[in-house]
């Protein structure tokens, strides 16, 4: 077995269990740092297996262009307030290269992009919240035919995007603020963060969806056109 | 006035284990005094690194630490003090004080990590964690560059989409906003690929790939660096071992004593502070030598 894969293993079965029991039984108030190890550590495995790899040019590069489309994606929408498609765009790669690229586009676009708007305590929240959904995306649509009908793919993928947000993403991201500002995590405490979240979760979702229904096609077009061009994302085992 | 303050001079592994020692003890230790400790030490050192603005910061942070004081009572309704009821629910002094408490924790965290983002720049984060991860420290330090890249870009587009008369402004309807927009991503996008595989191939044709890559190395450990590694490392193991750090609210408060180990984490916390004022203090002398 590899190095790496013998240390995600380990990370899953001991790291993770060990952070949950010393974060319970250790005096003091540990509901964000244990909550925040878990997310790095689920993490880890990812960047782990992208890493011994040894990712050839095109790949890195490809990564590296969505991850930066990504995050400055929100500057042509400026005319529009909240209208942010990052999501969607990390979405539509992880649809184009796999559940791994979207992971990675993910994890970077927000890490990158939080250098501009500050890192905090939200970083590693943010980093697996849009990291998931273009991992889910990868999972749930790559390589995978859909209808004759563009329209009704782009439908599909839209609704997707957007449940994806609602139910995934969003909820993520409000994990944060329950685990940084709670001092006892009850029922009615995560209720209240997360109807409080539900406003901006709802504009997030919804220029998710209409980034997937106007811009899936094309885009993923696109990106279809520059793998079979320059056969790349597939030209691992070719060494180029 | 030198760009940096005294502490962010020091190589980026001391910086970097300052701060995880600093925002880890801050949001774990419920303890009044040591929370206290935290919010003065982290307040001195952003002012120091923010000036004018980082007040002005502080201040705005203020009115949230309020409310997040206030509200904990509202959903922690432990407590033997009873203030009055609210909705049939009791507004407790203890569950008041543990509301201190986390709203003292969201300052420290905001403040140290507004300290982080000014000291750990990112070209310090990628050659302190260059060795360990070659692959994604690489792709970091790429978006990081294409991030303005495609910013200046975009700019480009959309000037030229206003030259030639499709450009929006606040009169079009939010329709023609977002197709608007999705044009300016889609030619984007169109143009960043195309440059992606020129990138790649000559990334390739210049032997990436066929060897280990070495990185430039712009920081050196200092006899300095090591004196103040092991300084913060020293300090950090005594708060852990010396205790006293123990805190309960709900349903009694119940605060251990403070212990030496107090003095150890005042002391970790004006690291950075005390380096800048000796720095200006010799600073003074030189000049006032002149």
């Amino acid at each position: 077995m590899k190095k790496s894969t013998i240390f995600s293993i380990l990370c899953i079965v001991l790291f993770i269990p060990a952070t949950l029991y010393l974060g319970t039984t250790l005096p003091g108030r540990w509901y964000y740092l244990t909550s925040t190890l878990i997310i790095i550590e689920t993490m880890i495995p990812f960047f782990l297996v992208f890493e011994s790899r040894k990712p050839q040019a095109r790949e890195l590069v490809t990564i590296a262009v969505m991850a930066a489309i990504a995050a400055v994606s929100r500057m042509a929408f400026a005319f529009i307030p909240h209208f942010k498609p990052i999501t969607a765009i990390i979405m539509i790669t992880g649809m184009a290269f796999g559940a791994q690229a979207g992971f990675l586009t993910g994890t970077i676009a927000a890490f990158a992009s939080n250098f501009a708007f500050g890192q905090g305590p939200w970083t590693p929240w943010q980093m697996m919240a849009y990291g998931m959904g273009g991992f889910l995306a990868g999972l749930v649509f790559y390589r995978r035919k859909l209808t004759k009908n563009p329209l009704h793919n782009a439908i599909i993928r839209a609704v997707f995007g957007f449940f994806c947000i609602m139910v995934g993403v969003g909820p993520l991201l409000d994990a944060s603020t329950i685990f940084t500002t709670g001092s006892v995590i009850s029922w009615s405490f995560v209720g209240s963060i997360l109807l409080s979240g539900l406003p901006v979760n709802l504009t997030h979702g919804v220029a998710c969806f209409l980034t997937l229904l106007l811009f899936s096609n094309p885009l993923l077009d696109k990106l279809d056109r520059i793998k079979t061009k320059y056969g790349m994302m597939e030209a691992g085992n070719r060494g180029i | 006035m030198l760009k940096q303050d005294a502490f962010s001079r020091y190589h980026p592994a001391v910086n970097f284990l300052f701060f995880l020692c600093a925002i880890a003890f801050g949001v774990v230790i419920q303890h009044p005094a040591y929370m206290l400790a935290g919010c003065l030490g982290a307040a001195l050192y952003y002012v120091l690194l923010k000036g004018a603005k980082g007040l002005k910061a502080l201040l705005g942070m203020l009115p949230v630490a309020v409310v997040l004081t206030c509200i904990n009572p509202l959903f922690n309704t432990g407590g033997s003090h009873v203030l009055f009821t609210l909705f049939g629910r009791p507004y407790t002094l203890e569950a008041l004080f543990y509301g201190m408490i986390i709203a003292g924790m969201f300052l420290v965290m905001m403040l140290w990590f507004g300290c982080y983002n000014q000291v750990l720049t990112s070209d310090k984060f990628t050659s302190l964690f260059g060795n360990l991860i070659p692959s994604l420290s690489l792709l970091l330090v790429m978006v990081l560059r294409l991030i303005p890249n495609f910013m200046r870009k975009t700019k480009q587009i959309i000037g030229a989409r206003n030259c030639i008369g499709k450009g929006v402004n606040d009169q079009n309807t939010r329709k023609e906003k977002i197709n608007d927009g999705m044009t300016i991503l889609s030619a984007l996008t169109d143009w960043a690929l195309e440059g992606s595989v020129v990138t790649a191939d000559s990334m390739r044709a210049r032997g990436y790939g066929t060897a280990k890559r070495s990185s430039f190395q712009l920081y050196t450990m200092t006899m300095a660096d090591w004196v103040l590694f092991t300084l913060i490392a020293g300090l950090s193991a005594c708060v852990v071992f010396a205790g006293g750090t123990s805190a309960a609210f709900t349903p009694e408060l119940e605060i251990s004593p403070i212990s030496w180990g107090f003095f150890a984490y005042c002391i970790l916390l004006l690291i950075p502070t005390a380096l800048q004022i000796k720095e200006a203090i010799t600073w003074h002398i030189l000049r006032s030598k002149i």
